[in-house]
């Protein structure tokens, strides 16, 4: 069957059978930061945000995903234009291996969306479902509060401007 | 793995949702989160009903005699609620953030926790004690039951296959009312191995209503009737509390599996038992 | 077949008489080496050579630390977090097939039959193997040096299965649902076998034999007697530990039973094949020995070493689980038969009943004391089960002694572990790597002893540890397969470590306060010891060349996988050539590009690999000096180096880098600026630590509610403190979960019932506690830039150190970890009805 979504702001028609998960799915139209850790919703490695939300897409059928925005982390940044995220989470040793950052920045982004001014315990809260077996999460939610106050500080300049 | 699946219908009105659900020509079932691993290991499914689209079944709405939630409502959203209050809303808003992790709970909703009774749906107790009903859609027409039928029949069976679970109706509790909620688990986003969750009204100084149900440690939900009858009319007191405590956990048939012997959470049963009916009385005085 | 396998191992001893020869030259300070190179022309090889290096016994520190010591940006974190970055399974092939393991369903069985035919008509099937099918090779799959410390005990396929799980048979097919569905169509008859789970019981007499087959054996003149389950045996004794016994004021005697766990990366074992354009096969693996992985699947599928490229991308954590060979035969199988490409990823529960855990163990510690503090005698008697294959069986175990009995001082020491086979799941390497587990029987005895003497835990400690200048006879004694190094302690931090952490953890003020009510509190702490590289067994490799725009191409046999070596070896690549990290470009573990290197275990690769980096980063430094003082018509001696420009006699003249290496590649007698150079180290010096924990026990329910953690490091100069850091805080965050949560459940018939992260809990955001680390720095001279290693150590504190604050804020000491909430309060019910003495304890 075909689905249509919009990914990173992109229109797609995605020919996927009807079993299938969000997760191949992505990763077969060219989305490999979209990552397969547990299959079972339980890792958070494959989370993206559907329609503004982040969820597993290793449990989420692909038909689900029927006129969805879905955001990854390629449609977050790019090496040459990060979000203020993942410059964070890069310059704080939020990362080693790496493999759970795409899945805990996106989880970490819904969290700034709904809450431009998070504590640590909200922070915490927001990320109880991303597994990282590497850093220990104490830099990580450092990072997520660094990069709260950067993206208000660029919001207010673009306000200031205006 | 869905393997004779082959279409989505993404109905946006209940009726339709209904009318697709009613279909004699292929096997069809309902998804809003998906996150039930039974529906995703089924092999007859022909065609999946996707009612997470159907406005009608996504709310959240607060007066001030009741509170109702829409089935296709993702749990975040009532952990995340700044609409429910009072000791009802607060209960469900607790109860719903321990259910599994953030990402889980945007998927999960209130009605598919519901509808699939697992040892870990953790809303099932605290829709026991806050006397929730249950609006049941088939297309049109309309019943409300209380959830305590529902569960008690199960409600694969109690549901007609083309019958939907619509909404969740909670009265509001005023003044003098307290609840309280105990998930006893091996970390935050575990599986829960003990849940407690129980409403204290009091009017003067005796109780005048209340209400205490189990999940997880019994193989279903349970709202544990006897254990009321000995609370209400009484004083408040440490002594009532432990001795309920110790009944229920006496009486409680304490489900069987790998993660702790039976003996063990009988006992923790009866310190949570304890605990949740304390707590509930604490609040209900404030 | 048979004669093959000879002929591999008349090659291992030709290979240990080689390593002889090897001293013997260097005892001759290289008489014989002076051979004439041919390429004499080239002025970089004008100074006397010898054609076999000698490394360096000590770095020289720097007055100041302009790259390294800093916390650089992870050089690939920008990629990684933008989601750009590639792992194994992130490229894409065309007719790429899918490989499913079908495995056992019995604990020990013989395998009668196997019946492929029905399986072989699911559509889209293209092949089907079983034992019969491919050839018997016995080999290891531990990816350690050559000739391996572990037995030759596991085949490719074979026609008995020792553990749940076990290979039985590989399916490849056009989409991994076919291949399942396959899996489940393939008819095998079982001869079901008695199975053994317990390793006291395995070696019993009549016990069933796990390894039963002829041909297992081990590779290297070490102790082996699969016919009793046994699977290694070490054992070392110092002074005299009855006599220790009889001066002692108190003996006491206890047993610890550290538990199964799996190192979980959130990345599963991955590995792909193909075969590239001249007909060779690549692997593609996550594998944190590349070179080990090739030089193991050669042997196991008979092919020339050359045949064989292996590539590690980026790989999401090892923690050790990847220094196995577990999926590259099976791919390189796959593809060389069917001539297609072809992927395995290890499912999650695959991943913890089939891939590797740490070894459980039996550890029995028997000590003396004297009421002054002074410990006369320590016994530490070790039994390592690990499971069905002797994966690190060995060198695990003779880590348990190694990496703690150093730690205190006593004059009679005795050390026996034995391995033991069992039909449960396989043990491995995991960070740690034995000193987990007997760091955690050592740990909780050292605070038995200070109790029994009524010392301050911590004073005992202090009293105890080994110090600067010290040594121990066990560095000599207990090595990996082999007798170890001798050496001294040249660097020890640990005091340091003690007195900041009790600051951090205000032990003054919580020790022994553990309140009233039904919940209290306690703190514990411990100390701890690693070791850095195996000493003169690993080697690690690294080649430089320099590009005409100043930067230099770094290529690296050693193997990120995802702690941050590129980052940490290119920053001492760039303090040593006089530039900046920026200018460095890492490419590591590409057994066609890069040179050698064991690969990421032993907390060898910033010390061991840094190394070599300095000694290749010298030699091109040194070319680079050269053609400067050419160039600007200078006196080599003056030639100073400062952010990638070279100075003449007081900085009169200057050329920058990119100006020099343009002049060496197109100007005058024009050659490439570059290097190879290699480094073994002659001592594996250790890391220490002291960790504190502040629980408070929920004495109606048993819950351990953890409140505060604190671990203090030394690890030398750390060439990266934010990363270094990390380091302590991932491997503290592993241990406490292990220490309190994680655990392997098993059914009567050896089936793990919880393999999945729904049932085996691993720690999230929500659970943290405050975790408070730091660094404290010494320098190590034998370590490049003064560094240690810091990987490992941090896994090692969290079992004791809880394990202490649970003793001291509720009075019990938990033996069988992890500390779940049943066990706790079951031992306080046993405390209450005073049936919880198992300690021997006799006062004289």
């Amino acid at each position: 069957m075909k689905i249509n979504t919009t990914i990173n702001g992109k229109k797609h028609c995605l020919d996927v059978k009807a079993n299938a998960m969000l997760v191949d799915v992505l990763r077969a139209a060219g989305f490999k930061s979209v990552k397969f850790g547990c299959g079972e919703g339980m890792c958070g490695c494959c989370a993206v945000m559907i329609n503004g939300k982040p969820r597993n897409s290793c449990i989420t059928l692909a038909g689900l995903a029927e006129g969805a925005e879905i955001l990854t982390v390629e449609g977050m940044g790019n090496p040459e234009n990060p979000h203020a995220l993942q410059q964070a989470f890069a310059e704080s040793g939020s990362t080693q291996c790496g493999y759970c950052n795409p899945g805990s920045l996106i989880a970490a982004k819904a969290l700034l969306d709904s809450n431009p001014n998070p504590t640590a315990d909200d922070v915490k809260d927001a990320l109880d479902g991303n597994l990282c077996r590497c850093t220990g999460y104490v830099k990580r939610i450092d990072a997520v509060l660094t990069a709260a106050k950067a993206v208000k500080k660029t919001s207010k300049t673009v306000r200031g401007k205006k | 793995m869905l393997k004779k699946l082959t279409r989505f219908y993404y109905p946006e009105t209940i009726e339709d949702a209904c009318k697709y659900l009613g279909s004699k020509d292929e096997k069809t079932a309902v998804i809003a989160g998906g996150t039930s691993e039974a529906l995703r290991q089924d092999n007859s499914i022909e065609a999946l009903v996707d009612i997470s689209r159907v406005k009608e079944l996504n709310h959240i709405r607060v007066d001030s005699s009741s509170i109702r939630i829409g089935a296709a409502t993702p749990v975040q959203n009532i952990y995340k609620s700044t609409d429910l209050k009072g000791p009802a809303g607060e209960l469900l808003k607790t109860v719903a953030g321990k259910i599994g992790s953030t990402l889980l709970r945007n998927s999960i909703t209130a009605g598919g926790n519901l509808a699939a009774v697992f040892p870990w749906s953790d809303l099932l107790p605290a829709w026991l004690v806050l006397d929730a009903e249950v609006v049941l859609r088939k297309g049109k027409p309309k019943r409300t039951v209380p959830v305590e039928n529902l569960l008690n029949e199960k409600p694969a069976k109690f549901m007609a296959p083309d019958e939907i679970i619509a909404e969740i109706i909670v009265p509001t509790a005023g003044k003098g009312t307290g609840t309280s909620f105990c998930k006893f688990a091996k970390t935050a986003n575990d599986y829960s191995m003990i849940t407690v969750a129980a409403l204290i009204s009091i009017k003067g100084d005796s109780i005048v209503k209340a209400r205490l149900a189990l999940n997880a440690v019994t193989i279903a939900p349970v709202r544990c009737h006897e254990a009321e009858k000995m609370l209400e009319g009484k004083k408040p007191t440490a002594q009532l509390f432990a001795e309920v405590a110790t009944a229920v956990a006496e009486k409680t048939e304490v489900r069987k599996d790998f993660r702790a012997s039976k003996e063990y959470k009988r006992e923790v049963l009866e310190v949570l038992v304890r605990r949740s009916l304390e707590e509930a009385c604490v609040r209900a005085g404030k | 077949m048979a004669k093959t396998t000879r002929k591999t191992e008349e090659k291992s001893v030709k290979a240990v008489n080689a390593a002889k020869v090897t001293k013997a030259a260097k005892a001759k300070k290289e008489t014989k080496a002076k051979k004439p190179v041919k390429a004499v022309k080239t002025a970089a090889v004008a100074e006397t050579v010898s054609a076999i290096p000698v490394s360096p016994l000590v770095f020289e520190k720097p007055e100041k630390f302009e790259q390294v010591n800093h916390s650089l940006t992870k050089i690939d974190a920008m990629g990684l977090v933008c989601g750009v970055q590639k792992y194994v399974a992130d490229v894409d092939f065309k007719d790429l097939l899918h490989i499913k393991v079908l495995g056992s369903p019995h604990a020990h069985a013989e395998i009668k039959s196997i019946d492929t035919s029905s399986a072989l008509k699911v559509e889209g099937v293209v092949a089907i193997y079983t034992w019969k099918d491919v050839p018997r090779v016995v080999r290891t799959t531990a990816g350690q040096g050559f000739p391996e410390p572990s037995p030759y005990d596991t085949c490719l396929l074979d026609n008995k299965v020792r553990f749940v799980g076990d290979r039985v048979a590989i399916v490849a097919a056009e989409t991994p649902e076919a291949a399942l569905e396959a899996c489940s169509k393939i008819k095998v008859e079982y001869k079901v076998l008695k199975p053994v789970f317990d390793p006291e019981k395995a070696m019993e007499k009549g016990a069933p034999v796990i390894h039963d087959e002829k041909d297992c054996r081990v590779p290297i003149p070490i102790f082996y007697d699969p016919k009793h389950n046994h699977c290694s045996h070490v054992e070392t004794a110092v002074g005299d530990v009855k006599k220790g016994y009889k001066n002692a004021d108190y003996v006491l005697e206890r047993t610890y039973y550290p538990h199964y766990a799996q190192h979980c990366p959130i990345e599963p074992h991955t590995c792909m094949a193909y075969l590239d354009e001249y007909d060779r096969l690549v692997l593609r693996s996550s594998t944190q020995v590349p070179f080990h992985a090739r030089r193991i699947t050669a042997q196991t599928l008979q092919l020339p070493i050359k045949k064989i490229r292996v590539i590690k991308p980026r790989i999401g954590g090892g923690f050790g689980t990847k220094q196995e060979v577990l999926l590259e035969d099976v791919c390189g199988l796959v593809t060389l038969r069917t001539r297609r490409p072809c992927i395995w990823a290890l499912t999650r529960a695959e991943e913890f009943m089939a891939a590797r855990t740490r070894h459980p163990m039996v550890c029995t510690i028997k000590s003396g004391v004297k009421k002054d503090g002074t410990i006369t005698a320590i016994s530490m008697r070790i039994i390592s089960n690990t499971g069905a294959y002797g994966s690190h069986a060995l060198t695990v175990l003779s880590n348990c002694g190694s990496k703690v009995l150093p730690l205190y001082r006593a004059d009679n020491i005795e050390f026996i572990g034995d391995t033991v086979y069992t039909n449960l799941p396989v043990g491995g390497a995991y960070r740690g790597y034995g000193a987990t587990q007997a760091a955690y029987a050592m740990e909780c005895q050292m605070d038995e002893m200070a109790e029994a003497i009524g010392m301050d835990p911590i004073k005992f400690r202090q009293k105890n540890h080994i110090k600067e200048g010290e040594s121990s006879p066990i560095f000599k004694a207990l090595g990996e397969g082999r007798e170890g190094v001798d050496m001294a302690i040249g660097s020890c931090g640990l005091g340091k470590c003690i007195t900041e952490g009790m600051k951090r953890i205000e032990w003054d003020k919580k020790f022994n306060k553990p309140g009233t009510g039904t919940k209290r509190r306690g703190v514990g702490m411990c100390c701890l010891m690693q070791g850095s590289s195996i000493p003169e067994i690993d080697m690690g490799a690294v080649f430089i060349k320099m590009n005409e725009d100043g930067s230099f191409n770094m290529l690296l046999g050693a193997t990120d996988l995802g702690t941050g070596s590129d980052t940490v070896l290119g920053q001492i690549a760039a303090e040593t050539l006089g530039c900046k990290l920026s200018d460095m470009m890492v490419y590591s573990s590409d057994t066609d590009m890069t040179p050698f290197d064991v690969g990421a275990y032993a907390s060898s690769t910033t010390y061991l690999t840094g190394g070599a980096v300095i000694t290749t980063a010298k030699k091109v430094r040194a070319q680079i000096e050269a053609v400067a003082a050419k160039m600007m018509g200078e006196k080599l001696e003056d030639i100073t180096i400062k952010d990638g420009v070279c100075y003449g006699k007081g900085r009169k003249n200057f050329v920058s880098f990119a100006r020099v290496c343009t002049y060496a590649m197109y100007e005058h007698q024009q050659f490439q600026i570059g290097a190879i150079g290699s480094h073994i180290s002659h001592a594996s010096p250790p890391p220490f630590s002291a960790h504190f924990a502040e629980v408070e026990v929920d004495t109606e329910t048993g819950e351990v509610k953890l409140l505060k953690y604190v671990a203090g490091v030394d690890c030398g100069t750390a060439i990266n403190p934010t990363l270094a850091d990390g380091q302590t805080q991932g491997a503290v965050m592993n241990a406490i979960s292990f220490a309190l949560t994680e655990e392997y459940i098993f059914d009567e018939k050896g089936r793990m019932l919880n393999p999945d992260f729904g049932n085996y809990k691993i720690w999230s955001t929500k659970d943290l506690p405050v975790i408070d680390t730091f660094l404290v720095p010494t320098y190590e001279k034998t370590g490049p830039y003064g560094a240690k290693s810091v990987s490992e150590i941090s896994i090692n504190g969290a079992l004791p150190a809880i394990g202490n604050a649970i003793k001291n804020a509720v009075g019990v000491r938990l033996t069988r970890p992890p500390y779940t909430a049943e066990k706790v309060l079951a031992a306080l019910k046993e405390l209450k009805s005073g049936s919880g003495k198992t300690v021997t304890k006799s006062k004289k």
